[in-house]
């Protein structure tokens, strides 16, 4: 245990004057970061597209392409202008909602997207739940049985959990439940507002699968930081004062234990998306994952740069929201 | 080489370093020690079950699978060494230069390691082959660099704790250069746990690379590879719905067996405690600057 002292922290006098909570300060800090972080990963994003070999205006003329042609070509996609001005244009077009148009299709990258965002946000939120809810009950039961035949099977199913490849448990989910019992469908998408059951048989098994490798990582987690927990002075203390076990659990050592475990979550939303790429092929549905898995095969650039544009940004999005919510009901986080 | 001594002498660790000498072995002599040529296609035996022809059967396509599981150990610890190679050179670079070349180049590294981990590696390589091209380097230099972030918190933590031992001072104090308290000090401290962090990322790594080459990118079909072992199984779920368990098998013993070598080592060694998860938004130096004890 550290001594305490008080010792002026350096920027309290801006936030006396600007009045701002110490979690109003942190969420700022974090949109500043996130804001640099967004600037530099799109970026990146776009130079990558000026790093292909692959000239678009050839591509999509053809071999009968005279080197006229191709210069009127680039000038219209406007590539012949410097990178740091392509890059700019590119991305007011983003923010307007305008991501470009598919060098093969045609089709305006915005509209492909728009139209498979929803299966994404489908099996990874639905991930996101099923990892929550499973790795919380299996850590929080494996903590309180402390070393006993629980505790130890909970801890050897996480770890050979995190020794298989996401996409192999769906495989396996797609064997039981769709080619020996047939009771769930093995592909394919039917959108929320057509048929909410029939969605939700859909997604079940893709979902489940994406979520055991998170689920098994917040168990640990969440295992170690409850068993420190419980052993702390001011649990023990609440115990003797006779409280009962349910509400030291919830109240006392639970709210200080979940802080490391949902902390996984930032680096789960990654995980998740980076997951659904197998999981979307495997069950043949149309997300964005699919798109820049088709689109990658087919070297169709700003249906590439698009995709990755809209992931990062929900990556971003997603971990500034949990960021926030952490340092709002997180004791640790308070300080 | 202590620390490795007494880390073998458990037998988890035991166990797993024969494991990986027998996949050591198959990845160099694959070729050689593979019982049938993995490409061939036997049209007499199409997803026939293990016989004495072919000891784990065939494949839909008439292949041996044991062959093609032999023949493909390479290109995955091929794969898996570029990544965490790249990761180390990138990471351990960038994360040291962090605490000497002053505050801007510190920020500066610090939020591009943040932009890094915010990537989702399959969607990150899917892109960057999808833009330079398919192939192994490509993809395994894209993989490598997202896997930087981890090397870099580590030995940037790691050597924080140390730079403001009191050794370390009094060797400044005598006028030591930065190199020379790098190769005497730093070196030999930070060494242990940049293993321990090499080993469980040569674990992640390899299972991107299964799932890298489950989608086709890296090493293209028909060479074998275990993650295409799996996609081509995938045809045929329905007359061999067992035969997906093998590939997928091979990937767990060889996965568990580098956890359970990092684990060993962290437990004999005296490891410094780093916390190498990334960091909340907005807190990024706090978190790796706070989060360092020497135990």
């Amino acid at each position: 245990m550290s001594a305490v002292v008080a010792v002026p922290r350096p920027g309290a006098a801006v936030a006396e004057t600007w009045r701002l909570s110490g979690w109003a300060r942190r969420v700022l800090r974090m949109l500043v970061t996130t804001a640099t972080v967004f600037l530099i990963t799109s970026f990146g994003t776009y130079a990558l597209g000026a790093l292909s070999k692959t000239n678009p205006a050839a591509a999509v003329l053809g071999e009968t392409a005279t080197p006229a042609d191709i210069t009127r070509m680039n000038h219209q996609f406007g590539l012949d202008r410097p990178l740091l001005v392509q890059y700019a244009t590119w991305l007011g077009h983003a923010f307007t909602g305008d991501l470009g148009t598919s060098y093969f299709t045609s089709i305006p990258v915005a509209a492909s997207v728009r139209q498979a965002l929803p299966v994404d946000l489908g099996i990874t939120g639905l991930a996101a739940l099923f990892a929550v809810l499973i790795g919380g009950t299996a850590g929080i039961a494996a903590a309180l049985n402390g070393g006993g035949r629980l505790d130890r099977s909970v801890t050897a199913v996480c770890s050979a959990l995190s020794t298989i490849p996401g996409f192999v448990i769906g495989i396996v989910l797609i064997v039981v439940f769709s080619a020996t019992l047939r009771i769930l469908p093995a592909g394919g998408y039917v959108s929320f507002g057509t048929d909410p059951v029939q969605w939700f048989r859909c997604l079940l098994m893709p979902s489940f699968a994406l979520s055991l490798t998170l689920a098994a990582h917040i168990a640990r987690q969440l295992r170690t930081s409850l068993v420190a927990t419980l052993r702390e002075n001011y649990v023990v203390g609440a115990t003797v004062r006779g409280l009962s076990q349910r509400r030291v659990l919830l109240r006392h050592a639970l709210r200080n234990a979940m802080g490391p475990a949902l902390g996984i979550l930032t680096v789960g939303v990654p995980a998740l998306l980076s997951g659904s790429v197998p999981t979307e092929r495997i069950f043949n549905l149309p997300g964005v994952a699919l798109l820049t898995l088709q689109s990658a095969e087919r070297h169709d650039i700003p249906v590439i740069q698009g995709t990755l544009l809209v992931t990062v940004t929900t990556v971003l999005v997603c971990n500034l929201v949990l960021g926030a919510l952490l340092a709002r009901f997180t004791p640790q986080a308070r300080r | 080489m202590r620390t490795l001594r007494r880390a073998l002498r458990l037998p988890s660790a035991r166990l797993s370093a024969v494991v990986l000498v027998v996949v050591a072995v198959a990845a160099v002599f694959g070729h050689w020690l593979a019982p049938l040529d993995p490409l061939a296609q036997d049209s007499a035996h199409v997803l026939s079950g293990p016989s004495a022809g072919h000891l784990l059967g065939t494949d839909g396509l008439g292949r041996d699978v044991l062959s093609r599981l032999v023949a493909g150990t390479s290109s995955s610890i091929v794969a898996t060494l570029e990544a965490v190679g790249t990761a180390l050179l990138v990471g351990i670079v960038l994360g040291i230069g962090s605490l000497w070349l002053g505050r801007g180049y510190e920020w500066a590294s610090l939020r591009f390691v943040d932009s890094l981990q915010t990537l989702p590696y399959v969607v990150f390589v899917v892109a960057v082959v999808g833009v330079l091209g398919n192939g192994l380097t490509q993809a395994m230099l894209a993989i490598g660099l997202l896997y930087s972030p981890i090397f870099f918190r580590v030995s940037r933590a790691a050597s924080l704790a140390l730079l403001r031992a009191q050794y370390v001072e009094a060797a400044e104090l005598f006028g030591a250069t930065r190199l020379w308290i790098l190769r005497t000090h730093l070196w030999s401290k930070i060494l242990p746990t940049i293993a321990v962090t090499a080993a469980q990322a040569s674990a992640e790594c390899l299972l991107a690379v299964q799932s890298l080459s489950f989608l086709g990118i890296g090493v293209q079909p028909p060479a074998p590879t275990w993650g295409g072992m799996l996609a081509d199984d995938l045809g045929f779920l329905a007359q061999q719905p067992w035969a997906p368990l093998i590939p997928a098998i091979t990937i767990m013993i060889t996965v568990g067996a580098l956890n359970a070598i990092a684990d060993a080592i962290s437990d004999s060694a005296d490891l410094l405690v780093v916390d190498a998860s990334p960091p909340q938004p907005g807190s990024a130096q706090e978190v790796s600057d706070a989060a360092v004890a020497v135990r």
